[in-house]
This record gives structure tokens, sequence and C-alpha cells, in this order.
């Protein structure tokens, strides 16, 4: 038997096998339909399945308010002694999931997005590994191993998340957008409303603004009033002119390159205090993960540098280790060791204990003095 | 929980998450301090599906640590060795 419920942007369908439950959903679910689905979920936990599965293979995104249906249904079936399985869900349902924390209750039933569903017999001699590494390791990982193309439709939704989330926590914040430079242009890519796009467009149109400077830069900037602020004479006037009297910009990073901002816009002067602060740089962490997993922004050739400069410290890292491992006959672990309590000793990031290291060898005048004797 | 406890071993990841740095940019981080292990085992270790060797633990607890340092904290990851 089923029942199929629905408008077209959302669409739900349960479907009961004797006691086992299966609610397949399409679409979107944003706040208007979460309250439909809530609906659903608490119709079929009211006929007391055996067992439960959301199939998410159709659903393209989830807001705040239907991951709480989903998480107040996990609450309902677990006194029933009942684990809510989520089949096949895409990277961004499974993103968003994850970024609730719910992905620790929801026991997510793990397969890849569009191969249907990878049991471990089909995963050859890694399956037993694989099929361990499944339990603990979400989709988004299995893909992101798979090597797929990042889809700029999933980070986009993912910033939206992101942009709501920062928009109803973060007290004082009357707007929120996120800001991207892809091919070196920024442009909102995630905004709360038509004012707050605007406003993002001007700080481009002037090139000025603490959405633009965090975006180059990559540090924050906060303007606590824009009636006193000096710093970006063009830009300045047109934000007061749409009512905004603060703005609050932390960078974004994808593999430790600037490539964005988290902007925040109050109607109110000095209303972002040092918890607003942090916790707007918590929420552009989670952005910079999100844009470094999908390698948003970065160029192959911004890749490539940071793997030469990855290549280079690890060669002198091997340099050092090798100049401890004659000194003090020791193998490369234990050259480690040494290397790793100098360097702590010093407060020094590996690195650099190992330039100084490999320097005083090939530059003995530089050894300091009093040092030990080789 | 799962009746094979490895959440509790999940630590690590949880301080790259805290870290703020993708699985990508730890593992280059944990490669160029002259980790040997790919990837796949890095992940692996950190979701505590493999047991790391002291060594691999060190690489990577190191790696977290100066991440940690450069956002102006102390060393939060400890040690398993040192």
């Amino acid at each position: 038997m089923s029942v199929t419920k629905g408008t077209p942007d959302f669409g739900a369908v349960t479907n009961f096998e004797g006691d086992a439950a299966t609610i397949a959903l399409r679409g979107r679910v944003e706040s208007g339909s979460a309250f439909e689905l809530g609906a659903i979920l608490d119709a079929a936990i009211d006929r007391k399945p055996a067992s439960m599965v959301l199939d998410a293979s159709e659903l393209e995104y989830v807001g705040p308010a239907g991951l709480l249906a989903v998480s107040n249904a996990e609450k309902r079936l677990a006194v029933l002694g009942i684990t809510l399985k989520i089949q096949s869900p895409s990277t961004l349902v499974n993103r968003l999931v994850g970024m609730m924390e719910l992905a620790e209750v929801s026991r997510l039933e793990r397969a890849l997005p569009g191969h249907g569903h990878l049991g471990p017999e089909q995963l050859g001699e890694r399956g037993d590994l694989t099929q361990r590494f499944a339990s603990s390791l979400s989709s988004e990982d299995l893909r992101r191993l798979t090597a797929l193309p990042a889809d700029p439709d999933v980070i986009d939704g993912a910033l939206r998340l992101i942009v709501e989330l920062a928009r109803i926590s973060i007290a004082g914040a009357d707007g929120v957008s996120v800001s991207l430079l892809r091919h070196g242009v920024l442009s909102t890519v995630a905004a709360s409303d038509q004012t707050i796009m605007a406003m993002d467009a001007d700080q481009y149109s002037t090139g000025q603004g603490p959405c633009v400077d965090a975006s180059i830069k990559g540090h924050w900037f906060h303007a606590e009033s824009l009636d006193t602020e000096t710093r970006w004479p063009a830009f300045t006037p047109q934000a007061r002119g749409l009512g905004i009297k603060a703005i609050l910009s932390s960078p974004l990073r994808a593999f430790e390159k600037p490539v964005g901002a988290l902007n925040i816009y109050s109607r109110t002067a000095e209303s972002f205090e040092v918890k607003d602060q942090e916790s707007a740089a918590v929420f552009a962490q989670q952005a910079s993960v999100i844009l470094s997993d999908a390698r948003a922004g970065v160029s192959d050739t911004q890749m490539a540098i940071r793997f030469q400069e990855a290549l280079r410290s690890r060669e002198l890292i091997t340099l050092a280790k090798g100049i401890i491992m004659g000194r003090e006959d020791v193998d490369d672990e234990s050259a480690f060791k040494v290397l790793l309590r100098s360097a702590h000793a010093e407060g020094l990031p590996l690195r650099e204990r190992a330039g100084a290291i490999v320097l005083s060898v090939e530059r003995p005048d530089l050894r300091t003095k009093g040092g030990p004797d080789d | 929980m799962t009746e094979d406890g490895h959440d509790a071993l999940d630590v690590l990841d949880a301080f790259r998450q805290e870290a703020g740095l993708s699985h990508g940019e730890l593992w280059l981080r944990y490669f160029e301090l002259g980790g040997m292990s790919t990837g796949f085992d890095v992940e692996a270790f950190l979701y505590g599906v493999l047991a790391p060797s002291s060594h691999d633990h060190d690489v990577i607890a190191q790696a977290l640590n100066e991440r940690f340092a450069e956002l102006g904290g102390n060393h939060p990851v400890p040690y398993a060795t040192v």
C-alpha cells in the first residue's frame, strides 16, 4: 500500500511492505514543506513499523526545519527501538545532515549517489576494509575518495544553508551572504535577501568594502559603525543609504588560499559582540571546509604551487632527519621524535626547526656557540 | 556508539574538524611533515578504522597542532610517544 503526497517542489511516497516502512522523498524540503514532511513521518511512525527507511535518492535539498523533522522522527523511532535509515542521500543532502550533527544518530545507509546500492560483495578485495569504512565514512567521503568532480550546485546549496544558519543564530545579524571568487571574479553565491545582494554588488563594483578585502586579503574585517567608518569611502555611503550600519566579513579559504568571505550585515551600529565574531568564524570555517573539499576557487596552478611548497618542506625535514640519524645513530622514526622534541622546545614549526638544523650543517659558522659538538 | 566501539577513536577526526581542515588539506600537511601513508589510509586513521603506528599518529598530531598554533592556540592533540 502506498500513499503519495506533495507539491511540485516536494513529494513523498510512503510504502509499507508488511511492517517495513519506506518513505521516498523527492525535491526540496524548505520551511513550508518541512511541516508536511513532519506529518508524513509521524503518520508512518504511528503505524508502529518494525523498520523505517527514508529513500533520499530524489531529494535535492533539506533546510534546517526539515532536518529538525527528521531528527524528531529519529527520536520517536528510537523509543520504539528502531534506527531510521537514510538511503542513497545525495552529496548535498548528506552534507546538510552531517552539518546538523545528525549523521551520528542517522546511521546513514551508505551508497554512492547515482550508482545504486554498492554492497560489500561488489567491492572486490578491498571489500572488508571498505565495509568497515562504510560504517564510519559518509558517502560524501566516498565520493571524494572516488574523485568525482565537485558539483557547483552542491557547494551553493551547502553555502545557502550556512547563510541561513548564521542569520538565525547570530544575534544582530539582519542579513548574511557568501561571496566567492570564481575564475578571479567575486560574486555572491548565497544571500539572505535582495538588500544584501545589492550590498555585495556595491562592494564588487567599487572594489571596496569589508567583503572585498576579506575575500582578497584573507583576514577578517569588522566595520563596527559605518557612520564613523573611513576605510571604504566609495562604498560606505551606498551601504548607509540602504540602512546598513555594521558589517562583519570573515574570510573563506580553500587549501589555505583566500577564496571568498562570509558577510554579516546589521542595521544597528556596534551590534556584533565578541561571541558573534566567534560564531561568524565558526561558520566561515565550516564553509571553508566545504570549499576545500570541492577545491572551489583554487586553480590547478595554485594547487601545484601549494604542492611544491609541501614537497620543499618535506625535503627539508627529510634532510634534517638524515642529519640527526647520522649524528645520533638512530633510525628514521627516532630521528623524527628528536626533531619534534627540539621543535617543541624552541616553540617552532617542524619545518623551521628542520631548516635551522640543515643550515647549521651547511654553514657551521652560524651554529650556536656553546652548542653540542658533533 | 556502535558495538565495536570505534566512535571513541574518532577523536583525531574531531580535532581535524575543529582545526577547520578538510581531509585533503590535513593529508597534504601530513605529507609535508614526511608522512608516508596515502590519503585513504590517513582517513582510516582519523576515523579509527585502522590503527596508525605511533609514528604516524605523531605526524598527524603534529600536523594538527601546527594548524592550531597558526590559529593562535596551543598544542591540544596528544602525541603517542613524544
